[in-house]
């Protein structure tokens, strides 16, 4: 997928003002699948969970090369092929090279963000491989050609009148259709789809290191079909989704769901663990996966926002977010959107090609108190801000105002002058009139400052 | 592949970003309240999920009352897929074909979670009746009910198969105008049978 972060600012604009229909419905979207998350976790002792959850997750990224290893080892010994891939190009060129090898026609695909990340659907049908989605969410964004807007429900900035035309111009559907009859055009495209596909392609949410076990959550059916008809299946697996053993994989996948959607578990869990060996096992003569690094390593080597690699992508922190419910994931630029997105992309991709992202938020730490791995987003993005400082990336109009504030703070005849100023003009012209703020102030009344300065009611006695 | 430079590579930058970092230890096993009672925690979970449960007549042969219960659902039952590892005893006497054709498949499961209302199903049972037809009817030993997901999982890991599904209800969706969708690719319909027994579906150890 394309990197566009650097237009966030003005894609954000563009959204708000030229399509007020995706704001309403990622914002009752998002507040819906929030209510459900604090039901998810109201049923539970969540703190302890979560504490648990951090705790495994941060064992296992200390200790990655050796359950990296480990789960390659046990992969193998299940009669399953591990292939490294250190970038989304080498990763991209693993998986069509096997689809080359077993002379596919064509693909069914799971939901999977670590493959939108490496562009593969682009790659494949460049290669003459017929791509589904399978996914009813995603199917939907690819007859549209967009990229997903959320983790979770890639399509939830799309309203019902919207899936109603597409349908109806793609699948010749009712144009009045309702869900029932819309799912169920796109399941017969899709079913004959599954029945003539050569490959399966599927992210994973967690790795078993002990068992060598992709686990994969679903509500659909789509990726058990997708694990289990077609020949050969591919799992396209970022390197931080290790767990050590089976028995934590328990707790996260129910941990993921009640995060992500209030559920005990999802409808479909799907554990892979080598192709069919056992005579009655109509699954898969081959199974693949594909560990992708891809910028992980970089992220694991930052001081702080190796955290970020705890994220299980449930999609909690965007759901919680004010700022995200505004424009929904499409304006961040890249696949990854929302508060995790702003944490994650700038590790991934570097700092220089993730701004403006560390400054989209508002720091109000409800990302934090939703993600059931406790990945501390506000301390992470104010790192990234002050690196960018650092780096010089900020826009120079906010540099020249940080540094215009900095010389009259440090000086107090020139402060005491500019709070005399301040106080006769009033704090809303002040705002207006300088660069960064004057945007902000001037939809905005703030209040009337007082006559006299701060200094000036302290000499007189403040009571 | 073993010997891949690419491996060697992500392997080293692995080790040497971890190298400076202290190794956090596990923080051993998730303590969860225990069940009193699995099945009624499985039914009300499962239930609760979209998914169904229903009870056999002991009076009647399992096989005979199946049969019976295929041709009361709607639409009734013609002909079901029947998983590989389901006992003559508990097949019902339709006509068996292929599953994208089947009004049912057939199936037992290896075991069921009371804390997850999950049914465990491994790939030796044939994944194609699991998932192709419009109805999954799920055989339960009530024996095999366990209160926890990590106890199930603690167990299944002594002879995993290839492939293990858990299914917790029907097929749903909500992708659609925020409006929930059963049957959108897997079954519509998961019916649990959870009557006497305590042995595990063959093809498992």
């Amino acid at each position: 997928m394309r990197v566009e972060i650097r237009d966030y600012a003005s894609r954000s604009r563009e959204i708000i003002k030229e399509e007020p229909g995706v704001r309403e419905a990622v914002t009752g979207a998002t507040i819906a699948f929030d209510e459900k998350r604090r039901q998810g976790y109201s049923e539970i002792d969540a703190d302890a969970w979560r504490r648990w959850a951090e705790g495994v997750k941060n064992h296992t990224l200390t200790h990655l090369d050796h359950y990296l290893t480990e789960a390659e080892a046990r992969l193998e010994a299940n009669g399953a092929q591990v292939h490294w891939a250190s970038d989304a190009t080498e990763a991209r060129e693993i998986v069509t090279r096997l689809a080359k090898q077993h002379s596919v026609r064509s693909v069914v695909k799971g939901k999977s963000m670590a493959t939108e990340e490496i562009d593969l659907n682009l790659a494949l049908e460049d290669a003459g491989i017929e791509v589904f989605e399978t996914d009813l969410g995603e199917y939907i964004l690819q007859l549209l050609e967009e990229p997903p807007s959320h983790i979770l429900g890639p399509a939830i900035h799309k309203s019902l009148q919207q899936v109603q035309r597409l349908f109806a111009d793609r699948l010749g559907s009712a144009p009045d259709g309702d869900p029932d009859t819309l799912a169920e055009a796109a399941r017969l495209v899709l079913r004959d789809a599954f029945i003539r596909a050569d490959m399966g392609i599927t992210g994973g949410n967690f790795l078993v290191a002990e068992t060598g076990t992709v686990a994969l959550i679903e509500n659909e059916g789509n990726i058990r079909l997708t694990t289990s008809l077609p020949r050969v299946h591919v799992a396209v697996v970022g390197i931080e989704k290790l767990l050590p053993r089976m028995t934590d994989l328990a707790g996260f996948l129910q941990l993921t769901a009640r995060a992500a959607t209030g559920q005990p578990i999802g409808c479909f869990v799907s554990l892979v663990q080598g192709p069919a060996v056992h005579p009655d096992d109509d699954g898969p003569e081959e199974v693949h996966v594909v560990l992708v690094d891809n910028g992980r390593t970089d992220v694991l080597a930052h001081e702080h926002a190796w955290e970020a690699l705890r994220c299980v992508r449930c999609g909690a922190c965007l759901n919680a977010c004010p700022v995200y419910r505004q424009t929904g994931g499409h304006a961040y630029g890249w696949v990854y959107s929302g508060p995790i997105g702003s944490v994650l992309d700038p590790g991934l991709l570097g700092l220089h090609e993730a701004m403006p992202l560390p400054f989209a938020s508002s720091l109000c730490g409800a990302c934090t108190d939703a993600c059931p791995v406790r990945i501390p987003i506000p301390e992470l993005l104010l790192h990234w801000r002050e690196e960018a400082q650092e780096e010089g990336l900020t826009p120079w109009k906010e540099r020249a105002a940080l540094a215009g504030l900095a010389s009259v703070a440090t000086r107090p005849g020139l402060y005491r002058l500019a709070g005399r100023i301040g106080s006769r003009l009033g704090a809303t012209g002040v705002a207006r009139a300088l660069p960064m703020l004057g945007e902000w102030a001037r939809d905005r009344a703030l209040p009337k400052p007082s006559r006299q300065t701060f200094r000036q009611l302290w000499r007189e006695g403040i009571e | 592949m073993r010997g891949d430079s690419s491996r060697e590579r992500i392997l080293a930058r692995v080790a040497k970003a971890t190298a400076s970092r202290q190794r956090l230890p596990h923080p051993g096993a998730l303590v969860t309240p225990p069940a009193d009672d699995p099945v009624g925690g499985f039914v009300k979970r499962f239930t609760s999920s979209g998914g169904e449960v229903a009870e056999a007549d002991p009076e009647r042969s399992p096989s005979e009352w199946l049969t019976g219960f295929l041709g009361g659902l709607d639409p009734a039952v013609a002909g079901v897929a029947i998983g590989a590892d389901v006992p003559a005893d508990l097949r019902p006497r339709l006509p068996a074909v292929a599953a994208a054709h089947a009004g049912a498949g057939i199936s037992v499961a290896w075991g069921a979670v009371a804390e997850s209302g999950s049914l465990v199903l491994p790939s030796t049972g044939t994944r194609t009746a699991q998932l192709l037809p419009p109805v999954h009817i799920v055989w339960v030993p009530e024996g095999r009910v366990f209160a926890r997901l990590e106890d199930a999982l603690a167990e299944l890991q002594d002879g995993l198969p290839a492939g293990v599904g858990l299914h917790s209800g029907p097929s749903k969706s909500a992708d659609i105008g925020r409006t929930v969708v059963t049957g959108v690719h897997g079954p519509g319909r998961c019916i649990a049978l959870v009557g006497p027994g305590s042995t595990a579906s063959t093809g498992v150890t």
